[in-house]
């Protein structure tokens, strides 16, 4: 069959350059890391050795590990947390017949386009207790005088504010998405069946929202755990260690101490965590349903 | 129901409220930002806060006499080049893959999932390694290829899903008159696909436009990106606050003029991208 061949080779120089390049800007460095994960790696000495596990047990026998792995489940858990329920509030409320509902999302999605380097920036700003109009102004106007970037959980509390200012708008988005794809006469049935709000949104809602809802918090989840840009404009992990979450940690280790090897270490374990917690998501709200 | 009216009343006060107060809440910050890159030093740090003062270009100027114009250069350069090479190589990749039937998919997905479990650091420990070696560091071509790792994946799965959707009927007339797969792409498909294809190149732009830590790393000076000249004048507490509020709205223009353009194109992009 010379078509099949023919067809066979087209589909050969469509797919080859491109998953040729993919393969090289993902796979490659992903075993570029297992391999320096295993390696006494330092950006100085030039000398390369085998360190086996070395890396891991150093990382796990350390401190600012453990002290890395609560900030790093605090802030996840309050940023995904506060973002699912605002955009999910967000996304019902919008989801109704209003007036000016259009605007309200279109202004709503704004923060989704701003780099997460200017929320951190504006927040810090805004925050500041030396200059900051709130920081500075609104807060001593109502007698609380604070400086949230020295305080240890005020710090936290600024970074999840700012965290949550920037990606809330895409919990919105999903959810507003997911509530557009429930078939209308639902509503209606129930409506005539008495069901008041909340019945209606326990009973249709949420459910058939559920599969949106899972795939978000996973995305979200995942995106927090790996967030750099906001906690290092604002707080640069600080004061102390009171907002070095995993990422924070793993830039310090890798490039400010320039031990990539024990870098890369960190980096496997937090790729298996992911994993790890992406399984442990999909496969309790299966059961659960 | 002598009650109801009433009751849907203050539920509807009570969800504009909510809307209202939650939208000062995200459009306070970006405000406040714009206002102040128009004030003066003076101004900018007065309290009680300046709300009406006379506007400056004050910070402007400076944006273009203190020589810090160049992130913006690169950053255009890192996401136009980050458009081409996502389009060029995934729309007939993500082609092929769309008109496949079975695993290969499946993998594909895995693959772009697992490049959003990947810790940032954990892309650019071997990248920066890399490029040390190659002698590539503070070049504009390491942050675009940083960038690919992340904006290829995305541009090569969202368009099979977007080519996947597409009625077949359309290229089977071409194939039938005897074109190529190839000729079928270019002939058939990519002409209808254009709001598809804008849509996924400005979000592979906006991306790479917002990324920090990867161009952090790699650059230090002459090919820093502008994130990082807004994290390093926020790091470097001279508190020149108009300034860096200019920096930071100008930051903000370029994926907004884009966005705006398209809106409609990149929400559904954002939606599609996320939810399949």
């Amino acid at each position: 069959m010379a078509v099949g061949v023919r067809q066979r080779w087209e589909r050969a120089t469509m797919l080859a350059p491109g998953l040729l390049a993919l393969a090289g800007v993902t796979l490659f460095p992903g075993i570029y890391l297992l391999y320096m994960s295993v390696m006494g790696w330092t950006a100085f000495s030039p000398v390369v050795r085998f360190a086996g596990v070395d890396n891991f047990r150093t990382l796990l026998r350390s401190a600012s590990f453990w002290e890395a792995a609560g900030t790093t489940l605090l802030f996840v858990t309050l940023s995904t947390g506060l973002s699912l329920l605002l955009g999910l509030a967000l996304a019902l409320a919008l989801n109704e017949d209003l007036r000016g509902r259009g605007a309200m999302r279109t202004l709503l999605t704004l923060p989704l386009i701003v780099p997460p380097v200017v929320a951190g920036f504006g927040w810090k700003f805004l925050l500041s207790s030396d200059v900051g109009v709130i920081g500075a102004f609104l807060l001593p106007l109502a007698g609380i005088r604070v400086a949230p970037m020295g305080d240890p959980q005020l710090a936290m509390a600024s970074v999840v504010l700012a965290d949550i200012w920037s990606k809330t708008s895409f919990m919105f988005l999903i959810t507003l998405a997911g509530l557009q794809a429930i078939p209308p006469f639902l509503y209606e049935a129930a409506r005539i069946d008495g069901a008041g709000f909340w019945a209606q949104l326990r009973l249709i809602t949420l459910p058939l929202l559920k599969g949106v809802l899972i795939i978000a918090v996973i995305l979200r989840v995942l995106d927090a755990i790996n967030t750099f840009d906001v906690i290092f404009v604002m707080t640069q992990g600080g004061p102390g260690t009171a907002t070095a979450t995993f990422s924070i940690l793993g830039w310090k280790i890798g490039f400010t101490y320039f031990d990539l090897g024990q870098a890369a270490a960190l980096a496997v374990l937090m790729m298996v965590g992911a994993v790890f917690a992406t399984n442990v998501l999909i496969r309790r709200t299966r059961l659960a349903g | 129901m002598p009650g109801a009216p009433s009751r849907r009343r203050w539920a509807l006060a009570l969800v504009y409220g909510f809307l209202l107060t939650y939208l000062g809440f995200v459009l306070f910050p970006l405000v406040w930002l714009l206002l102040s890159s128009f004030k003066t030093r003076a101004d900018a740090l007065a309290l009680p806060p300046q709300i009406i003062f006379t506007p400056t270009f004050e910070a402007y100027e400076k944006l273009f006499t203190a020589g810090i114009l160049m992130p913006f250069g690169n950053s255009m350069f890192v996401g136009f080049t980050n458009i081409a090479t996502a389009l060029v190589l995934g729309v007939p990749a993500a082609y092929a893959l769309a008109r496949m039937q079975g695993g290969a998919k499946q993998h594909l997905s895995f693959w772009v999932l697992s490049t959003r479990m990947a810790p940032a650091f954990g892309v650019i420990v071997p990248i920066y390694a890399l490029m040390r070696t190659l002698g590539l560091l503070d070049t504009r071509f390491s942050v675009t290829l940083a960038h690919l790792s992340f904006n290829l994946p995305f541009a090569i799965w969202l368009l099979m899903r977007y080519f996947e959707d597409l009625p077949v009927e359309l290229e089977e007339a071409a194939l039938v008159d005897g074109a190529s797969r190839w000729g079928a792409l270019r002939h058939a498909v990519l002409p209808v696909s254009a709001p598809m294809l804008v849509a996924v190149a400005i979000l592979v732009f906006v991306a790479s436009w917002n990324e920090f830590i990867l161009a952090f790393i790699l650059t230090s000076a002459e090919a820093r990106t502008v994130p990082v000249l807004v994290a390093s004048l926020a790091g470097t507490m001279a508190f020149d606050w108009p300034l860096m509020s200019a920096v930071s709205a100008g930051a903000m223009v370029p994926a907004f003029l884009l966005v705006f353009v398209v809106q409609r194109h990149i929400t559904r992009g954002l939606t599609l991208g996320a939810i399949q």
